[in-house]
C-alpha cells in the first residue's frame, strides 16, 4: 500500500470514526450509514485539502465508496494524483 | 522561554489548523465522566465546517471536557437566536454575515442587485442588524455570547469599480459597525477583534464562492480555523496573566545606569530611545489596569531609585513595587517579589535585555513567562506589546484593579507588622482599624465575585471554576445564596476580597465555592466571614465542597487550624465547634444594605 493510500485511509478513519480499520477499503454510502450529504462534502473538503486537488462537485455521485475516491486520485502503490484531479496550484 | 521577536500571539504565526486535524482532534478519547460544554453556534449558513473547527479549537481548550456544538436552521439567523434555550448552553457564538443581513447581500439569494434595489438593501440591512442587536442583548442577560461580526467581501453589487468605495457600502459599513459598537458595550457580550483577524486571516482568501453555492457554507477551510480558533478563544475567555517584572537598563530605559548616570539614561526619540518610552507607556497601561509591575534590576540601588524617580519617567515610580535593586542572583529577586505579590510563577511575565539573565530565572521558574527584550528591533518591540496585551488582556477594569498594589503595599506592611518580634497577632491586629463590609444576596451581575471565584486559587475551596451560565443558574435557585466582603484598614482598602456561594437548607448550609484574594491573608477575614454566615443565616451546621488541590495550601491551613486535623472532602463546620475555636476578631462589621 501507498504513502497516498494510507493518507486517504487515515482521512476516512477520521471522517467515520466509527469504522473499524479493517472496514475502510471496503466503505461506500451504502454500507457506511453515517455517510450522508454532509459527511460527503466534508469527505471532500478534507482530500481536496490534504492531496491538495480540488475534486468537481459534478463528480461527487460517482465517488461514493472508498475505492471510487482511490481510483479518481489514481493511487496505485507508486502514483500521485490521476487524471481528473486538478492540482491546486 | 521566549525571545521576543518570536512571541506573537498563539496562532498569529503558527499555520492554521486543517480539516483533517480537526477531526482527528475530536476522535480523541475523553472521560465518561468528562463535564459537558455545550456552544451554541448560531449562524445563518450551513454550519458544516465551522462546527466541526469551532468543536476542535475548543477541545485544545477545554481538553477535559465534552464539546458538544448544536446549530439552528440554514438561512434564519434571527429565529435560531430566538430560538436558543438559555439554561441548555454554556455560551452561544453568533457569527454574522452580511447575507444575514440581507439575503441579497449573498449569492445564493437572487434578488436583484440593479442600483434601484440597493438603496432597500441597505434600508433592511439596517433594521435586520438593530433586530440581532436586540436578540444578542437578550441572550447576554443570561449566558456570555460571542459574536462575529461580518467577515466576508461584499458582494460586487455597487455601480463603482472596485478600487471606489460607494456611498451605499459605506452605508452597509456603517451598520456593521454600529452593530459591533453597540454589542461590545454590552456586559457578557464578547465581540471578535477583526483587526486581529484581519491579521491572521486575510481578506481575500475568506469567501469560498463554490462551498458558498454548492453546499451554503461561504468560508475557505483556511478561513474557517482561524475564525473558530478567535471564537474560542473567546469563549475560553482564559484568565489574565497578573504581574510583569522588568529589568532597567536596556529595557525600561536605553543605557547602563553604572556609566551613563541618571541623566544619561533615555527613552526618547532624541536619545534615539524611542521603543523604550513606547514600553514604559505601556507599561502604564498595564499598571492603570490592575496589573503588578516590579523591578529586577542589577545596579546600585541608591543610583536606581534616583533615576525611577525622574519626573519624565513615563512610568510613575509608585506602580513599581517592589524595587528589587542590588547585585545579587535575578532568580533570588524574582523569588522575593512573587512572595511579596503572594502569586504563582505562571502568572508572571519577566521582561530583561539579557538572554543570560532571562535563562537563569526561567532554568528558576520554568512555569513563568520569560522574554528577552528584544532592544532596538522594532517590529519585535510592536510584537512584544501585542503579546503581552494578550496576555494581561481583560474585558473589564474593576475598582479593585485599581487599589491592587496599594494592598499589595499594605499587606507587606502588616506581615511585618505581624512578624515583628516579640508583638502578638492580636495585639496588632487590635489597632489595624479594620472594617469589613459584608454583603449577602444573589447578586448575579456581581462581576467581581464571578471574577474571584475563577481566578483565585491558594484561599479556594476546590479550585473549580464557573462557566457564566453555571453561575447565573446557581444563582436563580431560591435556596441560593452569595456573600461577599471587602475590607479596609487604616493601611487602605482592599475592596471585594472575599465570596462565599452556596445554598440554605433550613439550620444548614451547603458551600459550593470559598475564594478569599491572597491580599487579604493574615487578618482573620475567613473567620469573620464564618461567624457572620452563622449569624445572620441562623445556621448551626456549614458543609462545605471541600477539595485540596495543589494550590490551595493556605485554605487547607486554615481548615487544619479550625479542625484540629486535616481536612477531608464534605468537611462540615458546626457553630458549637467553630465558636470554641475562633481566635479574637477585631473587625468593625458593617452591612451593605443595598443588596
Amino acid at each position: 500500500m501507498s504513502e497516498q493510500e494510507d493518507r486517504l485511509v487515515r482521512v476516512f478513519a477520521s471522517v467515520f470514526p466509527a469504522l473499524k480499520p479493517e472496514q475502510i477499503r471496503a466503505a461506500s454510502a451504502e454500507t457506511v450509514a453515517e455517510w450522508d450529504s454532509l459527511a460527503a462534502v466534508t469527505l471532500v473538503a478534507v482530500i481536496q485539502q490534504e492531496f491538495g486537488v480540488e475534486i468537481d462537485p459534478l463528480d461527487l455521485p460517482e465517488l461514493s465508496s472508498f475505492e471510487a475516491l482511490r481510483t479518481h486520485l489514481g493511487l496505485t502503490s507508486d502514483a500521485g494524483p490521476g487524471r481528473d484531479v486538478t492540482t491546486n496550484p | 522561554m521566549i525571545e521576543g521577536r518570536n512571541g506573537n500571539a498563539r496562532g498569529l504565526l503558527g499555520n492554521s489548523m486543517n480539516l483533517l486535524g480537526a477531526l482527528e482532534i475530536l476522535k480523541r478519547p475523553i472521560s465518561a465522566a468528562a463535564i459537558g460544554r455545550d456552544v451554541f453556534l448560531a449562524c445563518g449558513f450551513t454550519p458544516l465546517h465551522l462546527k466541526t473547527f469551532l468543536a476542535a479549537h475548543l477541545r485544545l481548550c477545554f481538553p477535559n471536557d465534552r464539546i458538544e456544538i448544536k446549530t439552528g436552521l440554514y438561512g434564519d439567523l434571527a429565529g435560531n437566536l430566538e430560538r436558543v434555550q438559555p439554561s441548555s448552553h454554556s455560551a452561544v457564538c453568533v457569527v454574522v454575515e452580511w447575507a444575514d443581513l440581507d439575503p441579497r447581500l449573498g449569492i445564493r439569494a437572487l434578488g436583484g442587485w440593479r442600483s434601484a434595489d440597493i438603496p432597500g438593501i441597505v434600508e433592511s440591512a439596517r433594521r435586520q442588524s438593530e433586530r440581532l442587536t436586540h436578540l444578542v442583548r437578550q441572550l447576554a442577560e443570561n449566558m456570555p455570547v460571542c459574536v462575529s461580526p461580518p467577515t466576508l467581501p461584499l458582494p460586487p453589487l455597487f455601480t463603482t469599480r472596485g478600487g471606489q468605495a460607494h456611498h451605499d457600502e459605506c452605508q452597509l459599513r456603517e451598520i456593521a459597525a454600529s452593530l459591533a459598537a453597540s454589542l461590545s458595550a454590552c456586559r457578557r457580550v464578547r465581540l471578535l477583534n477583526l483587526q486581529r483577524l484581519d491579521e491572521i486571516s486575510p481578506l481575500g482568501r475568506r469567501f469560498d464562492a463554490r462551498a458558498e453555492i454548492t453546499s451554503g457554507f461561504p468560508y475557505t477551510l483556511e478561513h474557517t480555523s482561524r475564525l473558530a480558533e478567535l471564537l474560542a478563544g473567546l469563549i475560553q475567555d482564559s484568565p489574565p496573566k497578573k504581574g510583569l517584572i522588568t529589568d532597567l537598563d536596556d529595557t525600561l530605559w536605553a543605557g547602563i545606569l553604572g556609566e551613563v548616570g541618571v541623566e544619561g539614561i533615555a527613552w526618547d526619540m532624541a536619545g534615539h530611545a524611542h521603543l523604550h518610552g513606547l514600553y514604559q507607556q505601556f507599561l502604564a497601561s498595564l499598571a492603570s489596569a490592575g496589573v503588578l509591575l516590579a523591578v529586577a534590576s542589577k545596579n546600585d540601588r541608591a543610583l536606581g531609585e534616583q533615576a525611577l524617580g525622574r519626573s519624565d519617567l513615563l512610568l510613575s515610580k509608585d506602580s513599581l513595587f517592589p524595587l528589587e535593586i542590588h547585585w545579587g542572583p535575578k532568580s533570588e529577586s524574582v523569588r522575593r517579589i512573587l512572595k511579596e505579590w503572594n502569586i504563582a510563577p505562571d502568572d508572571v511575565v519577566f521582561i530583561d535585555d539579557s538572554p543570560m539573565e532571562v535563562a537563569e530565572v526561567h532554568a528558576a521558574f520554568p512555569e513563568m513567562d520569560c522574554v528577552v527584550f528584544p532592544q532596538g528591533d522594532h517590529q519585535a518591540i510592536w510584537d512584544l506589546l501585542k503579546r503581552l496585551r494578550d496576555g494581561f488582556g481583560k474585558g473589564l477594569v474593576s475598582p479593585e484593579d485599581e487599589i491592587r498594589l496599594g494592598s499589595i503595599r499594605a499587606a507587606s506592611t502588616i506581615n511585618d507588622g505581624l512578624n515583628e518580634g516579640g508583638l502578638r497577632a492580636d495585639d496588632f491586629l487590635r489597632h489595624v482599624e479594620a472594617t469589613i463590609t459584608f454583603s449577602l444576596g444573589t447578586d448575579a451581575h456581581d462581576q467581581r465575585a464571578f471574577e474571584l471565584i475563577n481566578k483565585t486559587n491558594q484561599f479556594n475551596l476546590n479550585g473549580r471554576r464557573l462557566s457564566e451560565s453555571e453561575w447565573l443558574s446557581f444563582l436563580k435557585d431560591p435556596a441560593a445564596f452569595l456573600l461577599t466582603a471587602s475590607y479596609e484598614d487604616k493601611y487602605g482598602l482592599l475592596g471585594k476580597i472575599a465570596v462565599i456561594l452556596g445554598k440554605i437548607e433550613g439550620h444548614k448550609l451547603h458551600v459550593r465555592s470559598w475564594v478569599m484574594s491572597c491580599r487579604a491573608f493574615s487578618r482573620r477575614i475567613e473567620q469573620q466571614c464564618l461567624k457572620y454566615l452563622f449569624e445572620k443565616l441562623d445556621a448551626e451546621e456549614i458543609v462545605f465542597d471541600y477539595e485540596a488541590t495543589a494550590r490551595n495550601g493556605p485554605l487547607q491551613e486554615f481548615f487544619a487550624e479550625l479542625l484540629g486535623g486535616p481536612a477531608a472532602p464534605d468537611l462540615s463546620v458546626h457553630k458549637s465547634g467553630f465558636s470554641a475555636r475562633v481566635p479574637a476578631l477585631f473587625h468593625r462589621v458593617v452591612e451593605d444594605v443595598n443588596v
